[in-house]
């Protein structure tokens, strides 16, 4: 019995982590071109989310759902480029930090008013019902999770290695300067970088709500565990974040069941703070040597 | 700068203060944003209905003319520091007749006691944990305060706690798990709780308690442990839309125990989350969205109409908002004044029957006594029934109840009938 | 004279407006946000601290306020103590907490900075809630005030206690962050590295504006437990902590006036928001400015388009939403959404910024005076030369992984001479300054100063061994003045502690600091410019000032890496000048040039590297001649035995600027 607790526990926590972890990608992404996160991310995750929940009230059939909710999760992507990242990066100062927090509180406080403050159903046609695997309960929602996870994250990175496009991204990641020499425009690769994360945290969204429900306040809760992830890995570490959430996801769970519910955050916050300070880069990051 | 700041307050007082005059100023408060807010929007949207009827027809009667009441607004966000500047903004008013509203009990504890300083009505409504009533009662180091302002509208705790206990007795349970959530209401619910169960005869064993916190929405953890310990039902002690994670939690892991537990149970957020999940969830109502008397259709109906829903959010906290208006209503007729102490000396001997939707009011309350808070209590055992979720829908648990309600409202004895004399003979329900 | 008459003049007058209101107002709910307005106004004082002087964007102040607020309120209801002793608690709770929270975050910046407070603040609110047999959890935490001297503090008197901490808390910061405390702060905002460098030390300034700032919080936090007098965990979260960010960005950063005025708006925006008229009167008003000034600094030029219209189209909305929205109340986070960012990206300095400029020029309130510049005998004594070896370099190795950056050099420099340090891209110059100057550790072998091994792998140990450097991208604290970069450098001046400095009895070495610091700057020909911001001078001065704060550390060693770099002819020639001024205080300079003339007019040895290796030593015109040299410049071997002919690009030596 023991043995197959912690089976469950760790299974359905490692799973929910692949939620923080795609989050956590999103960060990636945009940390790469301009070493600027989206401290918002969590609100464009809960706005494409009703997005896409009215998207399907107005009759739209899930599948045909899923590339409307992607895009408005892009369109949202440039609107925090736009207002809040390129004036910051542009006079080379952290303004960006306070100004994306300032568009997320704007969203949160327009979804609560244009959707309202209830949290709602997101239907689904992907059951609910559990399957039994090795003595675990799945449910076919977790694995549809884990699925679009690895589908958009693998998507993505052979977008970078295999197109042009991809490629002007990767260089502006590695060398900004050298990039605008070859040509390639920066600010540009930055708006890809930002539409392509908005991207990512609607799916995030899609895929998780039915799990949580959407609501507001959906997202709080899951942004915070990202943002440990995504600094815990490494904000360069590519799919580092993958293997990093689902462990903070799974030892979250064992976590609940061990120590009590109450600390189910406790050790996600105590390993972001120790991984700060003992590698700031990230367990998968690359140590960058200090230049003057 | 600091000019700015003087002028500024001085200029709001005076907004607030210039129309004072021939209107009965009453103040809503509660979470209208935030985790809480469906509960604080019904109230203060049932509220707002019963505000409507009674200014169409004219206003209240007051000594020789009639008022129309007016409402002032006040979002605490659910939050304490919001809900104690928000009271001590009321208490310094000068002309506020009297205050409905407040559903968290840390607001409710941070504010109450300016609004108690200067003796202004409050009836707080829909809900609060015991502590907000408790907490100007005798205690044992210390007595309570000997003249009270502040009154409930609500199916205190208390009884909720013991309707939950006896359910789980009466379906013969013998091993329940105890859930409840990491807030103020959650904690003193599974206070409450645990006390009734060693009230009732420790006939169930609590195999398991567990806690969670606002927004998680994986509760695997808390269920596998009720599950393995072999809870065979569920009491539950929770706001807002973490139950729906809950019951939605037991069916994932083939848990299959009935959930039974506060009236928040009966909330939209719940019950649209959970789905088909939620079937057979069990809660102590005192207002059921379902037409059994003209009375409530007409509240329903107009509910549904005002506000463009098909589905009161909280129809709970709506029924308790728009009667506590009537029964508000009512004890400033009596008084003849707009003035809030003569306002509160009515409400503590109301002498005529206040109709409402929930039931009518006889003589809801009596002066206060600090050794016993149920003198400022409105609700009683009686007023409340057993609500079960059914495809979406929260209906009589007990079909008892139901035909009890509609013969009550067809006029013969009105239950709800209590001594009108002694607080000391009052019935105990706690 | 009129300058301290109208700050200190103003100030009073606040204050003395303030502690009046009471006997004039008899209004409780005037009060109670008054007392409010106090609490905050300390809270965003600590606040202010971390984000308007360390420039980090700080997340876990909320958790400050709240573990504070707790300490008291435990220290009240469970050990039986008082008031006084209560509020000592918080604050030195704060104090402790911060300093360790400090620990973890000091290698941080930016987001990651951001990220830990984040975490800290959830963490707290954990613990606050699960500590129920301590905290009462989620129930709360219920208190009273407990007498003082026999007597329960009424609201008056809570108030003016309130008040009167404000008034302390903003003379003893008043005073600390305009002395050296305060300009390490600001320096280590604006380059970490030149701090530790300037022997300023990273390190400790940063714990103590972290461990300061959140003391503040705590004090605040124990007064906030005696006004509410009733306690909950889920108070103190993420909400609150981004309402107290729109008070400092809002009020003005670097302000003790910004955190009052931001600590106004707090506490008064709900009111205004809960009266339509009034908030339409204020967003009219807020649009009006935002257009006004939008214009204008479109007019003149002075702001982009987008710093000028954005702020624009969020008044904009926040005037269209005042009439089609019917309950304001219901969008307040959106309308604090769009006041922050039209501030944060119109008015970056805040209101307060913003209008002590103009008050500034509205009462003509003048720059302080300078002194008269000490005697530059005093400020850097000249000392003789003695011809021995000051620095040796023995077999010294730095690998980049598989790059050998600097490979086994072996080099001494002579006590009083110029030494030249030359080479072509990537031959290791900078790798080799970066390594004794302590930026990186050696991967082998001895730095020894004056015979003695000189610490390796801290900038911080190895300046206060009395080597001095210059960056080649420049690293001047461009938010401070001219003269306040070599103020905040300066060796041996700053002796008062830490306690004599906050109640303002470090005024004399304060002054003999600007007189010092000026003498150096009179140097380098900088004196008229003395008050001007870093940022805003000529590249060339920039360059010359960036000497001038070496200076200021009195170095046995000098090391000027490129100073010439990217200078127009005659500043190549000033810089020159400067340079032999410095020499003639017998001060004994390294120097990495590329510019062969100044190396020629200015170096008595020269070192030529290339490859992380010595190829040449001697007089400038002999290894100019050498043939190694010439290949490694030109590329062409003019003998064919050569091997290591081609010079390595791509080491991990910078490109210079």
């Amino acid at each position: 019995m023991n043995v197959q607790i912690i089976g469950q526990m760790a299974v359905s926590g490692a799973l929910m982590g692949l939620v923080y972890a795609l989050i956590a990608y999103g960060f990636q992404l945009t940390y790469a071109t301009s070493k600027s996160i989206n401290f918002g991310q969590g609100e464009l995750v809960m706005v494409s989310a009703f997005f896409s929940l009215t998207l399907t009230n107005l009759g739209l059939p899930y599948w045909a759902m899923i590339p409307g909710g992607l895009l408005f999760g892009a369109l949202m992507g440039l609107i925090v480029e736009r207002a809040a990242v390129r004036l910051a990066l542009e006079q080379k100062s952290e303004g960006w930090i306070l100004l994306t927090i300032i568009l997320g509180l704007f969203f949160f406080s327009s979804a609560e008013n244009i959707w309202g403050r209830d949290d709602r159903p997101f239907p689904t046609p992907i059951s609910a019902d559990p399957i039994h695997v090795l003595g675990v309960d799945v449910t076919r929602l977790e694995l549809s999770v884990a699925v679009g996870v690895i589908a958009i994250m693998g998507a993505i990175e052979l977008f970078k290695r295999r197109t042009l496009l991809g490629k002007a991204f990767e260089a502006v990641s590695a060398d900004r300067d050298a990039a605008e020499l070859m040509g390639i425009s920066a600010t540009r690769t930055v708006m890809l970088s930002y539409a392509l994360s908005g991207a990512v945290a609607a799916l995030a969204g899609i895929l998780v709500s039915p799990i949580t429900t959407v609501g507001p306040t959906m997202a709080s809760a899951l942004i915070l565990k990202a943002f440990s992830v995504a600094v815990v890995a490494g904000l360069d570490s590519g799919f580092g974040v993958v293997l990093i959430g689902m462990c903070l996801g799974a030892l979250e769970s064992l976590a609940s069941f061990y120590l009590g519910s109450g600390w189910r955050e406790a050790p996600g916050l105590v390993l972001l703070i120790l991984a700060l300070a003992l590698r700031p880069n990230g367990v998968f990051g690359k140590a960058t040597i200090r230049k003057v | 700068m600091s000019r700015q700041i003087v002028q500024g307050s001085l200029l709001l007082c005076a907004a607030l203060g210039l129309q004072a005059g021939d209107t009965v100023k009453l103040a809503l408060t509660g979470p209208f944003s935030g985790g809480s807010a469906p509960m604080g929007v019904s109230t203060r949207d049932g509220a707002k209905l019963a505000i409507a009827e009674i200014n169409a027809a004219g206003g209240i009667q007051v000594g020789g003319r009639k008022m129309k009441i007016e409402i002032i607004e006040r979002d605490d966000e659910a939050k304490n520091e919001r809900g104690a500047l928000i009271a001590q903004e009321l208490a310094a008013m000068g002309d506020l007749s009297g205050v409905i509203g407040t559903v968290n009990t840390g607001v409710c504890l941070a504010g109450d006691k300016h609004l108690q300083e200067k003796g202004i009505t409050k009836i707080i409504c829909p809900a609060a944990g015991s502590a907000s009533m408790t907490q100007w009662a005798n205690k044992p180091d210390r007595a309570g305060v000997k003249d009270l302002s502040i009154f409930r509208f609500a199916a205190h705790d208390g009884i909720q706690s013991a309707m939950v206990v006896e359910e789980a007795i009466n379906r013969h349970f013998t091993k329940v798990a105890v859930i409840f959530d990491s807030t103020n209401y959650g904690v003193s619910g599974r206070d409450d709780m645990l006390d009734q169960i060693k009230k009732q005869g420790n006939k169930l064993t609590v195999v398991a308690q567990e806690k969670f916190n606002i927004g998680d929405k994986d509760m695997t953890a808390q269920l596998l442990r009720a599950k393995s310990a072999g809870a065979q039902a569920v009491l539950i002690w929770a706001i807002g839309p973490e139950l729906a994670a809950v019951s939605n939690g037991m069916a994932k892991i083939g848990m299959k125990a009935p959930l039974i537990g506060g009236w928040t149970l009966s909330m939209s957020n719940y019950i649209d989350n959970a789905g088909k999940n939620g079937n057979g969830t069990l809660m102590p109502q005192t207002f059921i969205e379902e037409p059994i008397t003209p009375k409530a259709k007409a509240f329903i109906d107009g509910y549904h109409l005002t506000y463009k829903v098909g589905r009161i959010p909280s129809a709970v906290a709506a029924a308790q908002g728009y009667d506590a208006v009537y029964i508000f209503a009512a004890a400033v007729k009596q008084a003849g004044s707009t003035d809030t102490h003569k306002i509160k000396e009515a409400l503590e001997d109301l002498k005529e029957p206040v109709k409402g939707v929930i039931a009518t009011w006889n003589h809801p309350y009596t002066k206060w006594d600090p050794a016993d808070v149920t003198t400022h209590e409105a609700f009683r055992r009686e007023q409340a029934v057993m609500g079960m979720v059914q495809d979406g829908h929260v209906v009589f648990g007990n079909a008892a109840d139901k035909a009890r309600l509609i013969k009550e409202a067809a006029g013969t004895t009105p239950k709800a009938a209590k001594p009108t004399t002694k607080p000391a003979a009052k019935p105990k329900t706690k | 004279m009129k300058r301290i008459l109208l700050l200190r003049g103003a100030e009073l007058i606040v204050f003395a407006c303030l502690a009046t209101i009471p006997l004039l107002v008899v209004n409780p709910y005037a009060l109670g946000l008054l007392t409010l307005l106090a609490i905050y106004g300390i809270l965003l004082i600590g606040l202010d601290v971390t984000v308007g002087y360390l420039g980090q964007v700080n997340l876990g102040h909320v958790a400050f306020l709240g573990l504070g607020a707790y300490t008291a309120g435990l220290v009240v209801t469970k050990l039986g103590l008082g008031m006084g002793p209560a509020l000592l608690a918080a604050m030195a709770v704060g104090l402790l907490l911060g300093g360790l929270l400090a620990l973890p975050a000091l290698r941080l910046e930016g987001p990651q900075f951001a990220l830990a407070t984040l975490s800290f603040a959830a963490l707290s609110t954990t613990a606050l809630n699960e500590l129920e047999s301590l905290t009462g959890g989620a129930q709360g935490l219920s208190l009273s005030r407990p007498p003082v001297f026999g007597h329960v503090l009424t609201p008056p008197l809570f108030y003016w206690l309130c008040m009167a901490l404000l008034a302390v808390v903003w003379m003893l910061m008043r005073n600390l962050l305009a002395s050296q405390w305060g300009r390490a702060f600001e320096a280590l905002r604006d380059s970490p590295i030149a701090t530790d460098a300037m022997g300023v030390g990273t390190y400790r300034h940063k714990v103590a504006a972290f461990a300061l700032g959140s003391g503040l919080g705590g004090l605040a936090g124990g007064l906030y437990a005696f006004n509410f007098q009733y306690l909950q965990p889920q108070s103190f979260t993420y909400d609150l902590m981004i309402i107290l960010l729109l008070g400092v960005v809002l009020g003005g950063r670097k302000s003790l006036w910004g955190a009052f005025v931001g600590s106004s708006v707090i506490v008064l925006l709900p009111n205004l928001l809960s009266n339509r008229h009034l908030f339409q009167i204020f967003s009219g008003l807020g649009f009006a400015a935002a257009l006004a000034a939008g214009l204008r600094g479109l007019a003149k030029q002075t702001t982009r388009p987008f710093q000028a219209l954005a702020p624009v189209v969020a008044m904009g909305l926040l005037v269209v939403g005042g009439f089609l929205v019917e309950n304001t109340e219901d969008w307040r986070k959106a309308i604090f959404a769009l006041m922050l960012f039209s501030v944060v990206v119109g008015l970056p300095e805040g209101l307060m910024g913003f209008l002590s400029h103009f008050l500034a020029r509205l009462f003509r309130v003048p720059h302080a005076p300078l002194p008269e510049p000490s005697a530059l005998e005093d400020v850097l004594p000249s000392r003789p030369a003695d011809g021995a070896p000051l620095l040796v370099l023995e077999d010294l190795k730095r690998h980049f992984g598989g790059v050998k950056a600097v490979d086994g050099l072996s080099v001494s420099v002579q006590s009083g001479a110029i030494h030249g340090l030359i080479g072509p891209n990537g031959s290791g110059k900078s790798t080799v300054v970066n390594v004794i100057s302590g930026l990186y550790t050696p991967s082998s072998g001895r730095v020894l100063l004056r015979g003695s091994a000189l610490p390796t792998g801290s900038l911080f140990r190895v300046a206060r061994a009395g080597v001095a450097r210059t960056f080649q991208n420049l690293q001047l604290f461009g938010e401070l003045t001219a003269l306040e970069n070599v103020m905040v450098a300066l060796k041996g001046v700053y002796r008062s502690p830490l306690p004599m400095v906050l109640f303002g009895l470090g005024r004399a070495e304060e002054r003999r600091a600007r007189a010092d610091a000026l003498a150096l700057l009179n140097l380098i020909g900088l004196r008229g410019q003395a008050l001007n911001k870093a940022k805003d001078l000529t590249y060339g001065a920039q360059r010359f000032l960036e000497i001038a704060r070496a200076l200021a550390r009195k170095p046995d060693l000098l090391i000027l890496d490129e100073p010439a770099a990217g200078l127009a002819h005659p500043d190549v020639l000033q810089q020159i000048e400067i340079i032999k001024r410095v020499h003639q205080r017998g001060i004994t300079i390294i120097l990495i040039e590329h510019h062969m003339d100044v190396v020629s007019e200015l170096c008595s040895t020269v070192t030529v590297l290339d490859g992380g290796k010595v190829i040449a030593e001697g007089a400038p015109d002999e290894v100019k001649r050498h043939p190694k040299v010439v290949e490694a410049y030109l590329g062409q071997p003019p003998q064919p035995a050569s091997p290591e002919s081609d010079p390595q690009p791509g080491g991990p030596a910078p490109q210079p600027a």
